[in-house]
């Protein structure tokens, strides 16, 4: 029944200070010498103190080897350290567990440095066979890990030795750019906890939301303390964190984090107003507004760190098998095929307007799939043109479009061009887009139907089914690197939403997209790659597979008293340097 | 007292008119963008001296302001019955916009919003009761006359339908409806969907009255005479079910348009751009809207006029039939 | 006995009926849980379609519900795709939440309705009842949905409720008493709206069958004797009226899970409603089936209460049914 709060109650510790052995677990341990730490830059905080959080959804496990969903990861997040990392802020990588690497001169070895004399958050040492078991695990085909996919490379697995008991050696079968963002997020698993349930097969049932915390070590800043299902999950300190500050005391600094389960964004909204989380993020504009006119009174301390790495667009059905109960669908098609048909469509959308009404002003109109926060990236050369209803008309004369009296809009053939566009229903958001765009299409004579689904219905109509006509999504990215959108403008990429499950390029430009994506994988310059990706951005603006509208700025949000808020534009916005986080 | 039933009539009838012509009344589409005046609040009107004419001033977006200023340098007459391209019952000259009810958030006119929303919220109710009730007296009525088998089979499946919290059936036959389809597709659907789980109360109330009805002496007669099933069923059944049916429809229209706006609340109703009174009160769910403007209340407030009616009619129907019955 | 016997079997296939429909439902829907995970670039198809075995979402549904059904006998209700839980346990807790809510509501307006009702039926045509009819006609005529926005708003606004969920965040520290007040703060605006959404219904029934037993026969007999005013109402009116209400309880019983779920939406009370919602547009199959057929459940016992209850208070039925 002793629950103590460490702020509160010190004055019962020192009454317990005899007991103070029974603690020691909890406290954090003083440096080893011999101890490779990390030493923080962030200024020095106080130690102690709670911070608590909303999460959009319950976890669905705390097992990083198989995680799909957000909120699990931002959990997992926190609990597990990858051994190099990208730092958020400067978005390069550095050494997290890895105290430094080494790339061969073909690109194809890299020879990784361990950190030495470092401990799991449980107080058992790590050391190389835990990384050589980790990828062991991920690599396996049976745990069907989803990180596996980034770790094989052109159908070969990356593999992994054990030099020493502190340097293991990654062999790659190919070169690969920017290969060492790979191991970014690839959490490094204790393999005293969880070597047996491995070899009976049962690496993907442990670590469900029903595990017990004692059952469950990493190597993040915190470890597990309680969840409590339909409510919240505690973190509490992991005492043998291989960071520490200035000062050489070991990091982080909260003794707790708390996760709260709030489902929708107003809801959030309230209880970070009323003080009850104490920091947010992923909230609307509108939202931020709200919160940004009276932060002053509140304590609050909101930021709009400008454009993300989010591009939402719209895309039509090219796929050339569609089910044959869409019989409408082959016909339309032949519409949207025609480049020209796209352009005016692009040509007709009032980007403007979207930023306008649906961000309040808080976001960027999009060219091409790549936001102005990825300075590094992005193609300067290609820029977005007013939107112009001549324009677009002028676009459709020329590829035989005509008009009827009324001002419908007839195709080469002849018929009426009319399509529906799929939002998604839970994205407010996304669905404004998609009526905007039914408004501004009107004005070139496109009648356009606008249908909120349910998401996972609209993702069944576009990745199975194929029984749709245009549709509204939006991808995100973790990483500035175009590495991770690979399956996205591949031909046979799992992404390629506008034909999918297809080998053969249908158009020209689409099998240039795809041997230039295949190019800069294997290309080692950074330079050359940002040749190569410079004109995929220019393929994708001029046939627009993907009708790029808008981006949203990331905006996020803290108390006055949280100190070391630094937000960045990366996944996860806010909680990326917990453990330089600290309450004031 | 006795004015009650044609009263609430002739209002129901008007209410009904006033949405059934909403195209006309509403100054503006339900569908139409004003993109420079979005949340703004409700235009304020006017008045220049004892004039009928009233003069509304145009609205300004201030950038540093959420709020909108009226730009006093131009005034917009009200015109009545304007006739420019589409007939409006009211309306004002091109760059003035008047919004009774305030904007929404792409700056659509919330009282034409409201209008055509409440136009399809009611014929989704009334149009489901009516399929409901034709369910419920079509299968009572077989229920009731044939007895035995038939009956007990019916009404055990009716049992069924009752079986459920109506909101859980909803949601769950909503769920595995296809989500695909255009508002118009949609509205019917939700018809078919309420109507189809509604039948049951009715049925068992029509097989009540069908059951003591058929003991009545002269459907016995007409019985003995020689007179047809379908006759009988026809003939004597049926006019004794009307008064009922009648007075039940009159409950379960409010029930039924309640409904729809509450699964169009939750956001499994009729979608965008079409109005609903439901997606009309779900704006309210947002918390920057509910707190930040306070006209968005406005369809909602307006709604309780419609149950009223409702209401009325209801209680005046229920009160007669006892009358009759007594 | 009999009777009871009879009723149960008949819920017995009641229920087995409702799973079946909304199985069946449910398994026809497009789509299914593992949708969304394709849009994830770091998932293979191959890697969702493993998992989608792994689920048995790939086999027949005949097959999937024998399967179901079989552990269902067995009080395993599934498991939830989307909290990796089994479905009973998911359930339990939000139940409790629910039940939480509407308990309290319910006895409070059953307390409230039975005062208005006796009283407006006493007073009938005076002031009191006019206020009361006025007061009931208004509720009954605003959407529940329209009173929970406007406490929704008049909490925001006020502040001195806190909005959203069910406790606070440091909960666990506090003491007994602190707990149950901070349980109550929170509860306080959801209970208020669900009393005023449930009120108006009972205050009619009661009034009306109050007002029916005080122009029967034998109160007026009993006038005639003199017996008091207030014990007239109290002892001899009100017992007489308790026939009809009886069933109405058994009513409110049977509502006490669906009653709320609105309100629960609006005020992110963390029971059954938006668990539902949730589980719904997730696809998240074995949680709704398990949703509805509990739901169904509690409404067979509400029913069966009040057969009970009409048993034990009304001798007629007592007879007629041996």
């Amino acid at each position: 029944m002793f629950r103590i709060t460490w702020v509160r109650h010190v004055f019962i510790l020192a009454v317990l200070a005899a007991a103070q052995s029974l603690w020691a677990a909890d406290a954090a341990q003083p440096v080893r010498p011999g101890e490779d730490v990390a030493v923080s830059t962030a200024e020095s905080g106080k130690f102690g103190g709670r911070l608590s959080i909303a999460l959009r959804s319950e976890p669905k496990t705390f097992n990083p080897v198989t995680l799909v969903d957000g909120s699990s990861r931002e959990i997992t997040g926190r609990l597990h350290a990858d051994l190099l990392h990208i730092n958020r802020a400067s978005q390069q990588t550095e050494p997290a567990l890895a105290k430094s690497w080494k790339v061969s001169k073909d690109g194809l070895t890299y020879t990784v440095a361990l950190r030495h004399g470092i401990r799991f958050s449980d107080g058992v040492p790590f050391d190389a066979d835990d990384v050589v078991f980790s990828f062991q695990v991920y690599l396996d085909e049976k745990v069907h890990s989803p990180q596996r996919d980034l770790l094989v490379v052109n159908d070969k697995p990356i593999v992994v030795k054990k030099l020493d008991q502190y340097t293991v050696a990654f062999q790659l079968a190919q070169p690969y750019a920017a290969a060492e963002r790979l191991f970014d997020n690839i959490a490094i698993l204790p393999k005293h906890l969880l070597a047996k349930a491995y070899e009976q097969g049962k690496i993907g049932e442990s670590w469900n939301i029903s595990a017990h915390p004692a059952e469950m070590a990493g190597l993040g800043p915190f470890r597990l303390k309680e969840y409590l299902p339909g409510q919240r999950v505690t973190l509490e300190r992991n005492p043998y964190y291989w960071k520490t500050n200035k000062e050489k005391k070991r990091l982080p600094y909260l003794d707790e984090m708390t996760f709260l389960f709030v489902p929708s964004e107003d809801a959030q909204i309230i209880r970070f107003q009323s003080g009850d989380t104490d920091v947010i993020s992923r909230i609307s504009a509108d939202n931020f507004a709200l919160l940004e006119r009276d932060q002053q009174s509140r304590g609050l301390h909101m930021v709009d760190l400008g454009p993300g790495l989010e591009f939402n667009f719209l895309f039509f059905n090219l796929n050339s098998v569609v089910p044959k109960s869409a019989n409408t669908l082959a016909a339309k098609q032949q519409v949207f095929r025609q480049v020209a048909f796209r352009q005016a469509v692009s040509a007709a959308i009032d980007r403007d307007a979207i930023i306008k009404l649906v961000y309040r002003g808080r976001g960027t109109a999009l060219v091409t799939q790549v936001t102005p926060a990825n300075k590094l990236w992005r193609n300067d050369k290609i820029v977005l043109q007013k939107r112009s209803v001549d324009r677009a008309k002028d676009i459709l004369r020329r590829a035989n479009f005509t008009w009827k009296p009324d001002g419908t809009l007839l195709s080469p053939s002849g018929s009426p061009v009319e399509f529906t566009i799929l939002s998604s229903a839970s994205n407010a958001q996304r669905t404004q887009m998609a009526t905007i765009i039914q408004q501004d299409l009107k004005d070139i004579g496109i009648t356009v139907q606008v249908v909120p689904m349910e998401f996972r219905a609209l993702l069944d109509r576009v990745f199975q089914s194929h029984d749709y006509e245009a549709a509204v999504l939006a991808l995100g990215g973790g990483d500035v690197d175009p590495n991770p959108q690979m399956n996205v403008w591949v031909e046979d990429g799992s992404n390629h939403m506008w034909d999918l499950g297809e080998t053969k390029p249908a158009t020209p430009w689409e099998a240039e997209i795809d041997s230039l994506m295949k190019k800069q994988l294997s290309t080692l310059k950074v330079a050359d790659r940002k040749k190569l990706y410079d004109r995929v951005q220019q393929l994708v603006a001029d046939n627009l597979p993907l009708i790029c509208l808008a981006s949203p700025n990331i905006l996020v949000g803290a108390k006055n008293k949280v100190g070391n808020f630094n937000p960045s534009i990366l996944d996860p916005y806010v909680l990326w340097n917990s453990e330089e986080l600290f309450i004031r | 007292m006795k004015l009650t039933l044609p009263l609430g009539l002739l209002t129901l009838i008007g209410i009904h008119l006033l949405f059934l012509f909403c195209g006309y009344i509403a100054p503006y589409d339900e569908a139409q963008q004003d993109r420079m005046a979005a949340f703004a609040p409700p235009t304020k009107v006017h008045l220049a001296r004892s004039y009928p004419y009233i003069y509304v001033c145009a609205w300004n977006a201030h950038e540093t302001d959420s709020g909108y200023d009226e730009d006093c340098s131009q005034k917009f007459a009200v015109h009545l019955f304007v006739n420019g391209g589409d007939s409006h019952l009211f309306g004002v000259a091109s760059p003035g916009r008047i919004s009774l009810f305030g904007t929404d958030g792409l700056g659509r006119d919330q009282f034409s919003r409201f209008l055509f929303g409440a136009r399809l919220s009611l014929f989704a109710g009334i149009l489901a009761t009516f399929l409901a009730l034709l369910l419920g007296t079509l299968i009572g009525m077989t229920a009731g006359f044939y007895g035995s088998f038939v009956d007990s089979t019916l009404m055990r499946f009716a049992e069924l339908f009752l079986a459920l919290p109506w909101i859980y059936l909803l949601l769950a036959v909503r769920a595995f409806l296809p989500l695909h389809l255009s508002p118009i597709q949609t509205f019917f659907l939700l018809v078919v969907i309420i109507g189809a789980i509604g039948w049951a109360r009715p049925a068992r109330l029509v097989r009540g009255i069908v059951l003591s009805g058929k003991e009545r002496n002269f459907v016995l007669a007409a019985k003995n005479l020689g007179a047809s099933n379908g006759y009988i069923l026809r003939r004597h059944i049926l006019p004794q079910v009307y008064g009922v049916v009648l007075a039940q429809a009159a409950l379960l229209v409010p029930q039924y348009v309640l409904a729809e706006i509450t699964l169009s609340f939750l956001g499994l109703g009729v979608g965008e751009p079409a109005a609903s009174l439901g997606n009309l009160l779900g704006e309210l769910q947002q918390y920057h809207v509910i707190s930040s403007y306070w006209w968005m209340f406005l369809p909602g407030i307006a709604l309780l006029l419609i149950f009223f009616s409702y209401f009325v009619m209801a209680n005046a129907l229920q009160r007669r039939l006892k009358f009759i019955a007594v | 006995m009999r009777f009871l016997l009879n009723r149960l079997i008949h819920a017995i296939f009641l229920l087995f009926g409702v799973s079946l429909l909304s199985f069946l439902l449910l398994s026809l829907a497009p789509g299914d849980y593992l949708s969304e995970m394709q849009l994830n670039p770091q998932i293979s198809p191959e890697t969702v379609a493993a998992l989608r075995h792994q689920y048995n979402l790939d086999r027949p549904i005949p097959v999937r519900y024998s399967h179901w059904v079989a552990a269902a006998v067995k009080g395993d209700l599934g498991f939830s795709f989307a909290y990796n839980v089994p479905v009973t346990k998911l359930l339990s807790s939000r139940i409790l939440n629910t039940l939480l809510l509407t308990i309290p509501a319910t006895i409070l307006a059953w307390i409230i309705a039975i005062a208005v009702g006796v009283i407006s039926a006493a007073k009938q045509g005076r002031w009191e009842d006019q206020v009361a009819s006025a007061g009931t006609t208004t509720l009954l005529i605003t959407p529940d949905i329209l009173i929970a926005l406007v406490f929704l708003w008049v909490a925001l606004r006020s502040g001195y409720f806190p909005v959203g969920g069910m406790v606070s965040v440091g909960f666990d520290e506090l003491t007994a008493t602190q707990k149950l007040r901070d349980i109550t703060l929170h509860a306080a605006i959801p209970i208020t709206i669900l009393v005023l959404s449930i009120i108006p219904v009972l205050i009619r029934h009661v009034r009306a069958t109050m007002i029916e037993a005080l122009h029967s026969p034998f109160v007026r007999a009993a006038r005639a004797h003199g017996i008091p005013r207030s014990r007239l109402l109290l002892r001899h009116v009100f017992p007489a009226a308790a026939n009809p209400l009886v069933s109405l309880f058994g009513l409110s019983i049977a509502n006490l899970l669906g009653v709320g779920l609105i309100t629960e939406v609006v005020m992110s009370w963390p029971g059954m409603g938006p668990l539902l919602l949730e589980s719904v547009q997730a696809r998240d199959l074995y949680v709704v089936i398990g949703a509805i057929l509990i739901s169904a459940f509690v409404l067979q016992t509400g029913i069966f209460v009040s057969d009970l209850l009409l048993l034990a208070c009304d001798p007629r039925i007592r007879k007629g049914a041996r």
